[in-house]
């Protein structure tokens, strides 16, 4: 069985035996999630680098602990990776630079802000799933600034074909996510 | 981020209701989530994974253990003066230790009694003067404190006591207390 034929809870259980292959995989498709949590919670780049590579020793260490029966792999994931980062914001002593101000101000409150990180943690990890052709179109499409025209001039194919492509993307990422959330 | 725009304009007018309000959903979510951000070279790969490793005592429980242990020592070597009039003057087992500049122990292992603990004798010579302590080792790393002494120059003696099952460690060492530089090894 290949790294990339794992699903994520057993990549977790072959980490928990030692499996460095395993601990690598959960790395390429997790790290960008995780870096994306960190810098939620911590604002700074650099610590929230260090806090990333800190979530993913959390990781090695706690994957014995983890029980498929009692939630999603993903779940855990995200959970371990949440309190990784605040230990480590606590042993350090720092405060999260983009903790919330004393003086209210509009936008999300903590709530929201876990809410929001969860959704990305998932929509992002749901995007791995998509064949490349389709998860590159999303990115350009989504995040990339361009318009479909734009991108099917960019890729050289029909504007219809990327229509089509990004409706696809989105019923896939419907069947990956519509029961999560 | 892009602008928010009209799912219609990027997957066709042809669609079905249900199906277009559940394609709204994933329009939204991408829209809500926004980019993974970029990996920076050092997070191109997984970290090395934490080697398993011997958890220091704590500096503030290391005192604490090295006072017990020392404690366990003199008041073993007490009740053995009490009941025999005297240390058995045959050890078990006789190590010599040795460090830089011409620094050597011998450290004579006394039977252990039923509860497990081992009295000791501890002869060094060459030490400058300070505080020490002697510790068993695991895989190299300091493991198990077996008491502190005082070290005045020329040679001093000293009972100390290991109350551990000293097949689970592999040597023993003399540091500075407070230190981890060996100054004496078996």
């Amino acid at each position: 069985m290949t790294a990339d034929a794992r699903t994520d809870a057993e990549l977790i259980t072959d980490v928990a035996g030692g499996d460095r292959i395993a601990f690598e995989e959960l790395h390429r498709r997790y790290a960008r999630s995780v870096l994306g949590i960190a810098l939620r919670r911590i604002g700074d780049r650099g610590r929230a680098e260090d806090a990333t590579q800190d979530t993913f020793a959390s990781i090695w260490r706690s994957a014995s602990r983890f029980d498929p029966s009692r939630g999603e792999a993903t779940s855990w994931l995200y959970t371990v990776a949440r309190n990784a980062i605040v230990d480590g914001l606590r042993r350090r002593r720092e405060p999260p630079v983009a903790e919330a101000p004393e003086i209210a101000e509009p936008g999300p409150g903590p709530d929201d802000a876990v809410e929001q990180g969860w959704v990305a943690w998932r929509v992002h990890r749901a995007l791995d799933v998509l064949p490349e052709q389709e998860r590159s179109l999303v990115e350009l499409a989504y995040w990339g600034g361009l318009s479909q025209s734009e991108i099917a001039e960019y890729l050289s194919i029909p504007l219809g074909t990327v229509k089509t492509r990004t409706r696809s993307a989105l019923r896939r990422l419907a069947d990956e996510l519509e029961d999560e959330l | 981020m892009s602008e928010p725009r009209d799912l219609r304009d990027l997957i066709g007018d042809d669609i079905e209701p249900d199906e277009l309000e559940r394609l709204q959903r994933m329009h939204a979510l991408l829209e809500q989530a926004g980019p993974p951000p970029e990996l920076p070279p050092s997070l191109a790969h997984a970290p090395e994974p934490p080697s398993a490793r011997v958890i220091p005592f704590p500096r503030r429980y290391r005192y604490t253990a090295l006072a017990a242990a020392a404690i366990a020592a003199v008041s073993l070597f007490g009740m053995g003066y009490l009941v025999a009039g005297g240390p058995d003057p045959k050890p078990v087992e006789t190590l010599t230790m040795r460090g830089d500049g011409g620094a050597t122990a011998e450290l004579a292992l006394f039977a252990n009694d039923e509860a497990g603990n081992w009295p000791m004798e501890i002869r060094v010579s060459g030490l400058a003067p300070g505080s020490y302590e002697l510790w068993l080792t695991r895989g190299g790393e300091l493991a198990a404190p077996c008491g502190a002494f005082l070290v005045a120059g020329g040679e001093t003696t000293v009972p100390l006591n290991a109350p551990f099952k000293l097949k689970e460690f592999d040597g023993w060492v003399v540091v500075p207390t407070g230190s981890d530089d060996r100054v004496l090894t078996t």
